[in-house]
């Protein structure tokens, strides 16, 4: 059995079911990420695992023992686990009295307390805070506190709820650096919820993707993200262009797919005349001018729709017959001289479609 | 006070307008209130003293009940809990003179804890406040505790508390709200004049309290002195107010 | 786990500490002994007794707000607390409420001045060993142009002419009652008995007679305040007569005697009544030379008279006047 281990886990809220027969497998010392959208139910499995809610069916295991149902002493196992929530919580007191509290409340003072808090705050990064009013301090700060109050008393299982959530990048990459680096040093495991994709590619070992409720897909956050199981998912990920097509050929496992007309060649060992939808990255599309510029599979002739800057990144809608989203640097889109209603060619190549099955028909 | 016990004779002007008579009066109230407390009047202080005991024992044993009581309601979710609290906020205005009707039936001689012989003691009084306030101080408990984020007892909980820690964490965070419940029930105690006529007896050396003693001076007609004592009352009620606040400024 | 065990020791123990220390307090009854301070005449300065562990034992007397609020009560508890060594508790009340914490046993003793209540009580066999200690008067008083003109009528007279004055022009003529059942209430229903009315038709028969539902006090300045004819003993009169407006009409009348009564509690049908010898001690005492002098003088430089009259050497003549042994006989 798992370190934590939830079996088939449901939650009910009158008539709508937040959890539907959810089974997490959490090893020790892993940091497992659940992503999903909001509302998709991870607060709620947080919760549950936290003991904080009682689920309406299903059992929890933690470290072999199970923690739900009556005969569970709660207020032990929760000794054993540490949770942090997505909005920075605070009591009214000093940064010191805050983070000495889990201590404070297994019976331990002193000196060691002193120093393991101290300690602790030096590796947060506020050294000095100690007797600041923590209601003074600043989210980012708060959310620091609330790390750090988790873990003074050195718990097994580390619980994160959309820790980063409303905070400012720099504090999100100092978090995530904290969490992975309590895990590596002190062998903590971590389950952390987001609805941040790349959040989950940059801290976690394996992701699960929590949707309506549903564990819908458990791997690494390379296989969910590129291999997504299923539409909804893709789309979740961030998957853009999503297309509707049929096979008509297939060679050697290259496949030729005709959306709306025109030939996408894509890697697949789906039979022709499957239904098919397919996903084009929006990073992996090139614009040129020419169509020999490119040596990938599939050129497409197309018109620019409409540019928008995001910051250092550039998308362009543009029209190739179907709808295609590219996404490029704005530099490249400086130097190709962009305009609305340009001519340019699309490129990609075949490894870049992913191919699934379509869900309907 | 009165050193004669006779009532204090010819003290009402005919002449001047009601407003410079009520001027009058109140500044006659005044002067007398400040001397009394310079002065250390023995029987007001013993008066005051006596106020002051009973009423903190009142909150003192009262929120000894219903902080524990208003804490658990607030933090346990129960079938018929809105309920409870419904109830309970209709008996913040329980009429003083019923309760003391209702005690005093139960703490005569001829009633049934008449064995205790605690009618006409100061500890009838205590009793007496005690059952007024404590609807209040329950309910405004909880409604203290209620304006306290609900992610402070999941925080308590989650790093590793048990409920009695959790309760007191919650209280903790509250404490400015809790804090201004006593003293709101203390102020209703220190005032509390019909239950403490009825129960107390307003014997003198005894039972007499500021505000039945402010009752008898009124009913003697001795308007001025009973306005002094009440501007004493209020004295004291800042006072108390006061210190308490800057307690809670400390922690 | 031990520092866990240590710690909730001390979490339990400080609470349990701070109740002891509350019941202590609160059960302290230990007053020290009944030496009261002689030369000074206030009374007993303790600032907490309480009654659960007995010390100075309680002598309880229910008396009514008129007797009350002349202030003799703060000469005499004093001296019977130095005399008796017991510490006497004082309640006041209207008649009818002074009585019936007699009949529940809550006091041990009452000092009234009701007659017909009186007789009532020791019927119904509450009261014992009743005896007289004072008497003075009542007096009709009112607005100093006496509308009504009642000036020097007899009770009954002046009562009658009130009424149908009143009913004729309430706005001139009005008559302030006590309306609580007390002593005076009584006394004023006897005199509207007297002058041939039913008190309901009295009591219904227009705006003109109120019923003020306070004591002799606050009646007085109401009656002050409207203009109004009252029914007032003599000790309040005097005692308010400087702060109203009101003047004395009628002071010559039978109905008018006024006279205070202690009466003890009967311990064989007041089963918690239990200070019979105290209360004994007491009678005797209100009926001795050094009462009797006191009452004597009270007032007398206040007012230039005395708002009481003792009953010793035979002061009250007129009739009604308790008999002999009501006032002289001690009770054993």
């Amino acid at each position: 059995m798992a370190f934590l281990q939830t079996v088939d886990i449901e939650q009910r809220a009158g008539a709508s079911v937040l959890l539907n027969r959810v089974n997490l497998s959490v090893e020790k010392g892993e940091i497992f990420t659940v992503i999903g959208p909001t509302g998709a139910g991870k607060t709620t499995l947080l919760r549950l695992i936290n003991l904080l809610d009682r689920p309406s069916a299903g059992d929890i295991y933690f470290d072999g023992e199970k923690i739900t149902g009556p005969s569970g002493n709660a207020v032990q196992v929760r000794r054993r686990m540490a949770m942090v929530f997505q909005k920075p919580a605070v009591f009214n007191s000093t940064v010191y009295e805050n983070v000495a509290y889990p201590l404070k409340v297994r019976g331990c003072h002193g000196k060691t307390a002193r120093s393991t808090v101290y300690n602790l705050l030096d590796t947060i990064g506020l050294g000095g805070y100690a007797r600041r009013k923590a209601k003074t301090l600043s989210g980012g700060e708060a959310q620091r506190v609330a790390l750090a109050r988790a873990v003074v008393s050195k718990p097994d299982l580390l619980l994160l709820d959309e820790p980063t959530a409303n905070l400012d990048p720099g504090t999100v990459k100092m978090i995530e650096r904290l969490v992975m680096d309590f895990n590596r040093e002190r062998g903590l495991t971590v389950i952390m919820s987001t609805h941040d994709m790349q959040q989950a590619q940059r801290v976690a070992g394996r992701v699960g993707v929590l949707m309506k409720g549903q564990l819908v897909q458990v791997g690494q956050p390379g296989d969910v993200f590129f291999s997504p199981d299923n539409a909804r998912i893709a789309g979740f990920v961030g998957m853009r262009n999503l297309l509707r097509g049929n096979i008509v050929r297939n060679e050697s496992g290259i496949a030729v797919v005709d959306v709306d007309g025109k030939d996408i060649e894509a890697v697949s060992d789906l039979p022709p005349g499957s239904t098919v939808e397919i996903y084009i990255w929006p990073e992996e599309v090139v614009l040129s001018k020419l169509a020999s510029d490119s040596s990938a599979r599939n050129n497409l002739h197309c018109m620019i729709r409409s540019l928008s800057s995001n910051g250092p990144l550039c998308t362009v809608i543009v029209d190739c017959g179907f709808t295609l989203e590219v996404l490029i640097t704005d530099r490249s889109a400086v130097e190709l001289e962009l305009s609305q209603g340009q001519e340019m060619y699309a490129s990609f190549k075949a490894s870049a479609v992913r191919v699934l099955p379509s869900m309907q028909g | 006070m009165h050193r004669s016990g006779l009532p204090q004779t010819g003290r009402l002007h005919r002449t001047g307008s009601i407003k410079d008579e009520v001027k009058q009066e109140i500044w006659q109230a005044l002067v007398q209130a400040v001397d009394l407390i310079v002065s250390l009047d023995t029987e007001v202080v013993q008066i005051s003293l006596r106020s002051l005991y009973i009423s903190a024992a009142s909150i003192v044993i009262a929120a000894l009940f219903c902080v524990p009581i208003g804490s658990l309601i607030h933090f346990h979710d129960f079938r018929g809990k809105r309920a409870v609290i419904n109830v309970i906020q209709t008996f913040y205005s329980l009429p003083t003179v019923v309760v003391g009707l209702l005690v005093f039936l139960f703490i005569s001689r001829s009633g049934p804890l008449g064995g205790l012989e605690l009618l006409f003691t100061p500890a009838a009084i205590i009793i007496g406040q005690v059952i007024l306030i404590m609807p209040m101080l329950t309910g405004m408990t909880i409604g203290a505790l209620s304006g306290v984020d609900k992610t402070i007892r999941d925080t308590a909980l989650s790093c590793g508390a048990g409920t009695a820690q959790a309760i007191r964490a919650i209280l903790f965070e509250a404490r400015f709200a809790v804090v201004g419940v006593l003293i709101l029930g203390f102020g209703r105690a220190i005032s509390e004049v019909g239950a403490a006529l009825m129960l107390g007896g307003n014997i003198r050396g005894y039972t007499r309290v500021l505000t039945t003693a402010i009752s008898l001076e009124t009913q003697r007609g001795d308007l001025v002195l009973s306005l002094a004592l009440g501007i004493i009352l209020i004295g004291i009620a800042m006072v108390v107010s006061v210190i308490m606040n800057i307690l809670l400024q400390r922690y | 786990m031990k520092t866990l065990l240590i710690n909730r020791i001390r979490r339990v123990s400080i609470p349990i500490v701070i109740t002891c220390l509350l019941l202590a307090t609160i059960l302290a009854g230990c007053t020290p002994a009944a030496t009261q301070p002689a030369a000074s005449e206030n009374a007993s300065t303790q600032v907490t007794t309480f009654p659960i562990i007995p010390g100075t034992p309680r002598f309880k007397i229910a008396t009514t707000t008129s007797l009350y609020d002349t202030g003799l009560w703060n000469y005499l508890e004093p001296m019977f607390e130095k005399k008796a060594g017991v510490k006497l508790d004082i309640v006041y009340a209207g008649t009818g409420v002074a009585l019936e914490y007699g009949r529940r046993g809550d006091v041990d003793a009452v000092v009234v001045h009701d007659p017909e209540a009186e007789a009532k009580f020791i019927a119904e066999g509450y009261g014992i060993n009743k005896r007289s200690f004072a008497f003075n008067h009542f007096l009709i008083a009112g607005p100093a142009g006496d509308p009504a003109g009642i000036k020097d009528l007899t009770p009954e007279q002046a009562f009658k002419k009130i009424y149908e004055a009143g009913i004729a022009e309430p706005a001139k003529v009005k008559f302030v009652s006590r309306g609580d059942n007390s002593g005076t209430h009584s006394k004023e229903k006897l005199i509207w008995q007297a002058a041939g009315l039913k008190y309901e038709d009295v009591q219904k028969s227009g705006p003109w007679y109120v019923e003020a539902g306070k004591g002799m006090g606050p009646c007085l300045l109401m009656a002050s305040e409207q203009g109004s004819y009252i029914l007032a003993d003599i000790s309040t009169f005097l005692a308010f007569k400087s702060k109203v407006n009101v003047a004395p009409l009628v002071e010559k009348g039978d109905l008018f005697l006024n006279v205070y009564d202690v009466i003890e509690i009967n311990p064989e049908k007041v089963k918690t009544a239990k200070m019979l010898p105290t209360a004994k001690a007491f009678t005797n005492w209100l009926m001795s030379d050094e009462v009797q002098d006191l009452i004597a003088g009270y007032g007398v430089a206040e007012y230039g008279r005395s708002l009481f009259n003792p009953l010793k050497g035979g002061g009250c003549t007129e009739a009604g006047c308790p008999k002999l042994e009501d006032y002289t006989v001690p009770v054993q």
